[in-house]
């Protein structure tokens, strides 16, 4: 980390005897908060409720409870948009991966870097109001960076989790931390970087850790104490489910269903350590009180010798009661999974043609594998799912001792990376990796909260990768347009109604393509990784694009740490 | 072999001193006798615990007071203490500078052999950029070298079993890439 290697160095010398400003101010900065000012009126649960149609703001993650990415501004569209010019750029003082979604409020953005900084902006200039330096606890365990994915504001608090795995609210006005709650022990391998969802007075929140060992969970707490109010294990007790043998799409899965039978008899469920992480935000029917959430690999992710039967939920969609937690129904992708092939990208609401063609309200998911799943809402049960973003191979082969090589590899596909729908052309937009891997498998036992991955994946060196960004026509499945990118893609896509699509790529170029046809119209190049989900609001009348160029942790693109908005001239 | 009875014995002399101590500088006192009163390790196969991440070092001598880290020697000194020793030990040796052990960079084709072998298996996803760990994971960056070959060594036979995932990671890369990589490693 580049702040704490200044503050080790700065230690050392004696912080006293440095002459240089520039350091000190760092050091500082690590350390602590600055609170400030940010004039900013409270938001209202009617105004989330209606954060689809409301230009002016990005009040949630994903824009809106039904996550469609979806921005309703037109200002900027593909008539102008080759006149977008960087409004202003913010640096913050942690220069790692960048992930978050940047929330705007009344001209007031709050944004948050790795290590679970949050700033406050004023999103016309790019001023800092105030900034939270969360003070870590030494035990941190996550796998695939010190990310933060972003904040969540409902009344005049700042909803926040952080790595070693507390839920905070903050002051929106001045960064004050208003309570904490631990949500679980970090040094039993859990973890957070997603952003909360907030509604109706319950801070929504689940916990990575499917690298460790952990029994996933999503959980609500109540918003003005902090108090818990509901639990969901993602594993059941009875997680063996049905022994499904081939996946959503038909494929067989080669699993030796006797020795898993043999096996269950001798060890019983393996419920308590399988993993099934929850770390992207559930989208909200607010019509009929319920959540939608994607659920993560088992543990260990490439060992399914100690982990007899389908391992419910991991690789599932599943929806529950708002109120009280109950399951309502799900949907597994992949049962007994060993190639992490799992289900993160957050889920989407959307209506869309069942299979006789007659509109229903719908909920989409993208897939590591590179297919989009399209479900009914009603019962999760699987309407279609689209053709391969990216080149499959030799699925469902099993990891060997010595590495089997399959496509896709196992970031994907679609990672995290939320994908953007247009409901009017009933188009989803997804960003893919192509990135050949051998799977490789090792047995061992559960080991008290350390890494456990029952072996290894590995780029093949040598092998071509790549990514490409995909529109898919939700309601056929058939692929209406895709853009190859010389590097695979992570971190997130927006849409406009002004015709747009914009995301970035590791290499620092972030663009805007026709939304229609995928034609390029304007790019930018950042200078770091854009590998973070844009954003775009109005504010002094005029329409801004946001984003955050960090690099990223996983895939190692260049560090940085700036926010960028763009805005017409 | 000699040389590692000497240390046994060296240590358990410290240790019964160690016993009534009180203050955090008598805590550590016994501990510059290996890992150097300047940061710099008595014996090259004995690791760098100054400016390393506190979490990891927590983790280390919890995991050999449970001995899931075997170790005739770290295992007898870590059972004196209880968890709260642990987190102010990793504190204050996290606090101290990391020292520079000199040695030389890698030429640049082993370099280029551990960056591929690095970026194969993603080593940078969790000890991330230039291997200055965090948290739980540890700092790679100036370690030193005989002490990396042995370490990793140990997790290839699992001989140190308290991170199945490391050790399924090494298992997955070639004595050669792991050769270049402690080469690399021990260089930045
Ligand atoms: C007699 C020599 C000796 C003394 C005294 C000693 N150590 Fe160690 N220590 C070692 C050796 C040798 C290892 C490496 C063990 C192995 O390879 O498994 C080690 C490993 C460690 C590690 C693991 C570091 C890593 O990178 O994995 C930590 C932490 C540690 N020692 C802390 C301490 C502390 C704290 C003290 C004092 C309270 C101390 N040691 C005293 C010899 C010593
Ligand atoms: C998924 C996360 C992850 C990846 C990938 C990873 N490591 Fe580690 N590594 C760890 C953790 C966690 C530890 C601490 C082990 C423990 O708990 O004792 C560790 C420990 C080590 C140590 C021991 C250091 C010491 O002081 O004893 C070495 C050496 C090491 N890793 C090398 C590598 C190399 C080389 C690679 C890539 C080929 C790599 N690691 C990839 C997580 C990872």
């Amino acid at each position: 980390m580049h702040v704490k290697g200044l503050a080790a160095f700065a230690a050392a010398v004696g912080v006293g005897l440095l002459s240089g400003a520039a350091i000190a101010q760092e050091v500082k900065q690590e350390k602590q908060s600055v609170l400030g000012n940010a004039n900013v009126p409270p938001v209202t649960q009617e105004q989330l409720n209606a954060a689809d149609k409301n230009a002016k703001d990005f009040l949630l993650t994903n824009g809106n409870y039904a996550q469609t990415r979806f921005y309703p501004g037109k200002q900027i569209s593909r008539d102008n948009v080759r006149n977008l010019h960087v409004a202003w750029i913010f640096q913050t003082d942690v220069k790692e991966s960048l992930e978050t979604s940047p929330i705007v409020v009344d001209g007031v953005m709050y944004v948050t870097t790795s290590f679970s900084h949050v700033y406050a902006l004023d999103a016309k200039t790019g001023q800092q109001l105030w900034h939270y330096a969360h003070k870590m606890g030494p035990i941190t365990v996550y796998c695939c960076g010190p990310n933060n994915r972003g904040v969540q504001v409902l009344g005049d608090r700042v909803y926040l989790a952080t790595l070693d795995s507390k839920l905070m609210a903050l002051n929106a006005k001045t960064g004050e931390a208003v309570w904490t709650t631990n949500i679980a022990d970090p040094e039993l391998g859990y973890s957070e970087t997603m952003a909360p969802t907030v509604v109706k007075d319950k801070v929504l929140i689940g916990t990575n850790g499917g690298e460790y060992g952990i029994r996933g969970f999503v959980r609500a707490y109540d918003a003005k104490t902090g108090k818990q109010l509901w639990n969901f294990n993602t594993i059941p007790e009875n997680s063996v489910g049905v022994w499904a043998t081939k996946d959503a799409t038909g494929r067989d899965m080669h699993r030796n269903i006797q020795a898993e039978k043999d096996m269950l008899a001798k060890i019983g469920d393996p419920y308590a350590k399988l993993g099934g992480g929850v770390w992207q935000n559930p989208s909200v029917d607010l019509a009929t009180n319920r959540i939608y959430l994607v659920v993560g690999n088992p543990s260990p992710d490439l060992d399914g010798s100690n982990r007899p039967g389908d391992n419910l939920y991991t690789n599932s969609m599943v929806s529950l009661d708002l109120d009280t937690g109950k399951y309502v129904c799900h949907f597994q992708y992949i049962a007994h999974d060993v190639w992490d092939l799992d289900a993160v990208s957050p889920t989407v609401l959307v209506d869309v043609k069942d299979k006789g063609g007659k509109t229903i309200p719908g909920v989409i998911h993208a897939g590591k594998t590179g297919h989009i799943y399209v479900h009914d809402r009603k019962d999760c049960s699987l309407i279609r799912f689209s053709e391969a973003m990216v080149p499959q191979e030799n699925m469902w082969v099993l990891p060997t001792k010595e590495g089997a090589r399959m496509l896709p590899g196992a970031n994907g596909g679609v990672e995290w990376s939320p994908i953007a729908t247009d409901p009017g052309q009933a188009l989803a937009y997804a960003i893919n990796l192509h990135q050949p891997m051998t799977y490789h498998v090792e047995t061992s036992a559960y080991p008290n909260g350390k890494l456990w991955l029952g072996g290894a994946f590995k780029v093949i060196p040598g092998e071509k990768q790549s990514g490409n960004i995909t529109a898919v026509n939700y309601n056929t499945g058939k692929i209406a347009w895709q853009v190859n990118t010389p590097e695979p893609m992570i971190g997130g896509i927006l849409a406009t109604a002004g015709g747009l699509v914009f995301t970035g790529e590791g290499n620092g170029k972030f663009a805007a393509y026709n939304s229609s046809n995928g034609k390029e119209l304007w790019s930018f190049r950042a200078g770091a990784g854009v590998n973070a989900p844009p954003s775009s609001y109005m504010v002094g009348g005029k329409q801004y694009v946001v984003v955050g160029a960090g690099g990223n942790t996983q895939l190692d693109y260049k560090r940085g740490n700036n926010i960028i908005a763009f805005t017409l001239d | 072999m000699f040389g590692k009875l000497m240390i046994g014995a060296t240590a358990l002399l410290l240790l019964a001193a160690q016993v009534c101590a009180e203050t955090i500088e008598d805590k550590v006192a016994v501990c510059a006798g290996c890992h150097g009163a300047d940061g710099k390790p008595v014996d090259k196969t004995i690791p760098t615990i100054w400016g390393q991440q506190a979490g990891y070092l927590y983790i280390q001598l919890r995991d050999f007071k449970r001995g899931d880290r075997k170790s005739e020697i770290m295992q007898p000194i870590a059972t004196q203490f209880e968890r709260d020793d642990m987190l102010a030990i990793a504190e204050y040796f996290s606090q101290k500078p990391w020292p520079d052990l000199g040695q030389p960079r890698a030429p640049k084709d082993v370099a280029a052999k551990a960056i591929t072998a690095s970026a194969s298996v993603g080593c940078p996803a969790c000890h991330l950029d230039r291997f200055q760990g965090d948290g739980t994971v540890p700092r790679l960056a100036g370690m030193g070298r005989d002490y990396l070959a042995k370490t990793i060594a140990d997790f290839r036979t699992r001989a140190r079993g308290n991170n199945p995932g490391m050790s399924d990671l090494m298992l997955a890369t070639s004595p050669d890439d792991l050769a270049a990589l402690v080469e690399y490693l021990a260089g930045l």
